[in-house]
């Protein structure tokens, strides 16, 4: 038994910091040892101090884990990091909203005084001041906004983390140490704020950049506030109240949707000047760039249009992922972002933010399920979990053995085909692989002509499409 | 593997069956055929109103006698087109196979003469399809006027979560003397086909099967719908449906063409203290509820979703209301088969939803759930459940509140029906719930089992913008040319 098999089987969270390569190298065998001892170790581990887990295991009567099929009950459906109402918000209870989140940490969080917070944003900055907490939330381009409660060690775990794909994903050794050697980091967003993409931020510019100095952002200066982001779920909530629900949203926050206007009119000035500060002072060097495809897209297009390509130095790298996003893009927007960036060596990863892990993507387009993430894929309708033979398609779910404090096991909304279980990726790399054709099973039914006569129409907004954008 | 099916192309008459494109899949993993209708879409349209002449060769009383014939041929037992297009509903359709068996063996039912001439009368009126009727004096004397209500060549995009909706296409379209294209949904391609199938064998060379199209090509198609959608060919659209398919069209309006839109509604139910006066009044309020949120597998515009229950919201309120959750869930497992069942194909987006608010236990009570038997959600507060939009499958939403007047606060325009307890409750309303945007109310527990005049639609009256309004004018010709000066 290889010692880095055995690190990994005493203490999951240490693969933060593990060789990346390594972990492809791993037989099927252990990979399953992994899964099985690691599940029981969190389950057993969390299950007392999580009383939203304790709850599930007992409406599911599942009191110990024989089988790595018995973790598949106990997967959190995706819907539990929001579940907490949105009156929590509209009443200003965010007593209430502490104590749901502690439901979902280990964290002791109970003394947290959040009597008088009206905003989001205050709720976060007070759980960042006195708890070892940082609340991660989601972009909320769809509805209700998510909060994963990671901790402060386990953020920067996930940047460190981050840094040890770079380097050995294609061979140990094979990108830049960002973490010894140093970067310039390039990031076409919010420098602050508490979405899952500026919480690493702060920890980026200090052990990938070596300081403020050596870091671009779209907005160097602006937070991208949790309390704009809650706008579409909490307008359209609202709206489905009528009068009394329109009553309740403050008026502060629909200011906020007004201002929004006003940055959308801004931005063609924005990313003109984000370009130019990019040439002006990181220009033919090599940075790190991490942004999803399709902001990258508008950029390059932007910047090609303008003659500017080959933008940055050929040993650069960029962490991305995210598809198209809804966006109308050419077939080779691929190229011309390549193109314009100057460089081909890129991350791509498929992931969740309530994982630590990702996966990413190897040179056959198959993205390799690390061996720390337990991956299932369930029957859509049913949930039971399909047996793990390569090609089954499912819903794909997983549960993250390295953070220790929250249960990250949860099932997505995708549907995916998995392999790996019996063939080896052509690439080499040991275990399972999910193949790149992902989507949501909420574009899989219906189409554009299956018509009903249930339902309430949603009116276009301006401000929210802008807010969609911005989030990405 | 389901067998493919095959959707014809019923140009006035003609059917076109070849089958030449594939459209896949669709929901229940169907697949089905159509003949490519950029073959065909020259004709589908009609371009010449002088053809519309034919219709006014018949009376009311001969266009009923049409109606109630075909009425008797739609027999679930001995036509065919009308068992295929029940087969391929249990595939497609959100309703379950024994709710369907039910509908489809009543399809004849809807062409009852009385009822078709009194929904008539309700709207246009029989007397001024018939002729030209007099408008009485007007404000200049000695000018007289007469109206009469005429057919128009339309667009139907209708919708496909229940058959009825294309019997009221086929009766209103005969009714008004107009001429339909039927653009066919994806969720329900046969029984419009099946309808008009039955017309073109009894009665080929009619009028009125010569002045009804069916056809199917995928919503948002450019090409094909850029020549549909043409004023020269078409005077309304009415389209059913959301944002989605209402978008594409409204690409292709211009001056000429007039959008009825039937747009998608919600309904609840407002239900007043008095339901708590004793236990068996619960009992029967419950039972009554249930028909609102399952009839039909709350598959309709007309089922309840948010449910407002007087009961108070201190804790012995939130009990009440909890223990009228338990009561209605049991009730929903006992509505009868022909009219609710578990929901074959339970949305995994909602169940997402419900499994995260049984774990919220502080906010929610959730009465069952746990697979497609459907579920009533107790919301411990007097706010919905931030997913109200997404309540389907047999899933209601119980919110206590101290007093009617948040639920008649929380009454919009995309409100379509409100199931009332008690009647009393519903007299005092419901003129401030009409402001609110409410469009039906009901006693409880008659929101999705049966309606009066269907034709009030959504309260925008579809039949009476169906047809053309056109007035004569008479006037003296020595009192006009005196205006000559």
């Amino acid at each position: 038994m290889s010692d880095y098999f055995k690190r990994l089987l005493k203490d999951p969270t240490s693969f933060h910091d593990a060789p990346y390569d390594q972990a492809f190298t791993l037989t099927i065998e252990q990979i399953g040892q992994l899964h099985l001892e690691g599940a029981r170790k969190r389950f057993i581990g969390l299950r007392p101090g999580l009383s939203v887990l304790d709850k599930l295991a007992r409406e599911q009567g599942i009191e110990a884990i024989e089988t790595i099929d018995d973790i598949a009950p106990l997967l959190f459906p995706h819907t539990v990091y929001k579940s907490y109402p949105l009156s929590y918000l509209e009443r200003a209870r965010f007593d209430k909203l502490t104590k749901w989140l502690g439901g979902l940490t280990t964290t002791d969080i109970s003394n947290i005084d959040a009597t008088g917070i009206e905003s989001i944003d205050d709720w976060l900055d007070l759980l960042d001041a006195e708890t070892p907490l940082t609340v991660a939330h989601t972009s909320g381009t769809t509805g209700k906004l998510s909060f994963v409660p990671r901790t402060k060690e386990q953020w920067r775990q996930t940047i460190v983390h981050s840094a040890t794909i770079i380097r050995d994903w294609w061979g140990h050794g094979s990108g830049p140490d960002i973490l010894k050697d140093k970067m310039p980091i390039i990031i076409p967003g919010y420098r602050y704020g508490a979405a899952a993409a500026q919480r690493g931020n702060g920890i980026q510019v200090d052990l990938y950049a070596g300081g403020e100095d050596n870091a671009l952002f779209m907005y160097p200066d602006a937070r991208f506030s949790a309390d704009v982001a809650s706008l579409a779920g909490r307008l359209r909530a609202a709206e489905a109240r009528g009068e009394a629900g329109i009553g309740d949203i403050p008026q502060i926050l629909l200011d906020r949707r007004e201002s929004l206007l006003e940055l959308e009119q801004r931005r063609p000035e924005d990313v003109r000047h984000f370009f130019e500060e990019a040439q002006r002072r990181f220009g033919g060097k090599d940075v790190y760039v991490t942004a999803m495809w399709a902001i990258l897209f508008d950029w390059a297009e932007e910047g090609l249009k303008r003659g500017i390509k080959n933008i940055f130095g050929p040993d650069s790298v960029l962490l991305t992922g995210g598809g198209k996003k809804g966006k109308d893009m050419p077939d080779n927007w691929r190229d011309q972002v390549l193109e314009f960036l100057g460089f081909t060596n890129f991350y791509e990863m498929y992931a969740t933010s309530e994982m630590m892990g990702l996966c990413i993507k190897c040179e056959y387009d198959h993205y390799h399920v690390p061996p720390v993430i337990v991956p299932f894929l369930l029957d859509p309708q049913t949930g039971v979990p399909l047996p793990r033979k390569d090609g089954t398609v499912g819903r794909f779910a997983g549960l993250d053995l390295m953070p220790n404090t929250y249960w990250a096991g949860l099932i997505t909304g995708d549907e995916v085909r998995m392999s790996g279980w019996e063939t080896t990726c052509a690439c080499g790399r040991t275990g399972p692989y999910v193949h790149p054709e992902i989507r949501r099973y909420s574009e899989a039914e219906g189409g554009d002509d299956r018509i009903v006569c249930a339902g309430a129409p949603e009116a276009h907004d301006r401000a929210l499409e802008f807010l969609a954008e911005l989030s990405m | 593997m389901p067998d493919e099916f095959r959707v014809p192309l019923i140009i006035r008459g003609e059917i076109i069956d070849d089958a030449a494109v594939e459209h896949g899949g669709r929901r229940g993993g169907v697949s089905f055929r159509a003949p490519d209708i950029a073959r065909h879409v020259g004709k589908l349209t009609l371009r010449t109103p002088s053809h519309m002449a034919d219709l006014y060769t018949l009376s009311f009383e001969q266009i009923l006698d049409y109606l109630v014939e075909l009425g008797t041929r739609l027999d679930f037992d001995t036509n065919p087109h009308v068992r295929e297009a029940f087969r391929l509903s249990c595939i497609t359709s959100g309703l379950s196979d024994s709710i369907l068996r039910f509908h489809y063996a009543r399809l004849g039912t809807m062409f009852n003469r009385a009822g078709m001439r009194a929904m008539v009368e309700r709207s246009c009126g029989v007397d001024y399809l018939e002729g030209w009727v007099d408008q009485g004096p007007g404000m200049v004397p000695g000018l007289t006027a007469r109206t009469r209500a005429f057919g128009a060549r339309s667009i139907h995009v209708i919708a496909g979560n229940a058959p009825i909706v294309s019997i009221l296409t086929v009766i209103r379209n005969a009714l008004t003397r107009s001429d339909a294209v039927i653009k066919l949904p994806s969720n329900d391609p046969l029984t419009a086909v099946a309808l008009v199938c039955t017309m073109v064998e009894m009665a080929p060379d009619h009028p009125i099967t010569r002045h009804i199209s069916v056809a199917y090509w995928k919503g948002g198609d450019d090409a094909v719908e850029r020549a549909i959608y043409d004023p020269r060919g078409v005077e309304k659209i009415i389209a059913w449906g959301g944002f989605a398919s209402v978008k594409h069209i409204t690409k292709y309006l211009q001056p000429g063409i007039d959008l009825i839109t039937q747009d998608p509604k919600m309904s609840g139910t407002i239900i007043g203290r008095e339901a708590f006066a004793d236990d068996a009044t619960l009992r029967s309020v419950a039972r009554r509820l249930a028909l609102d949120v399952g009839a039909q597998n709350q598959e309709g515009c007309v089922s309840a979703r948010v449910i407002y229950v007087e009961s108070g919201t201190d804790a012995d309120g939130v009990a009440r209301a909890n223990r009228l959750g338990e009561l209605t869930f049991a009730a929903l497992q006992s509505l009868p088969p022909h009219l609710s069942t578990p929901h074959k194909a339970f949305d995994q987006a909602l169940k997402s939803e419900i499994d995260a608010a049984r774990l919220q236990d502080e906010d929610y009570r959730v009465y069952g759930g746990k697979t497609n038997e459907g579920a009533v959600i107790v919301s411990q507060d007097d706010y919905p459940v931030d997913f109200s939009r997404m309540l389907a499958c047999r899933v209601g939403n119980i919110v206590p509140i101290d007093s009617f007047e948040t639920a008649v606060r929380s009454v919009n325009a995309y409100t379509q029906t409100i199931g009332i307890f008690p009647e009393a409750l519903k007299e005092a309303l419901c003129d401030r719930l009409a402001f609110q945007g409410a469009q039906r109310l009901v006693s409880l527990g008659g929101a999705a089992t049966m309606q009066h005049n269907m034709e009030k639609q959504d309260a925008i009256e579809p039949v009476r913008r169906m047809v053309k309004w056109v007035t004569v004018e008479t006037a003296d010709g020595a009192m006009l040319e005196a205006l000559a000066g």
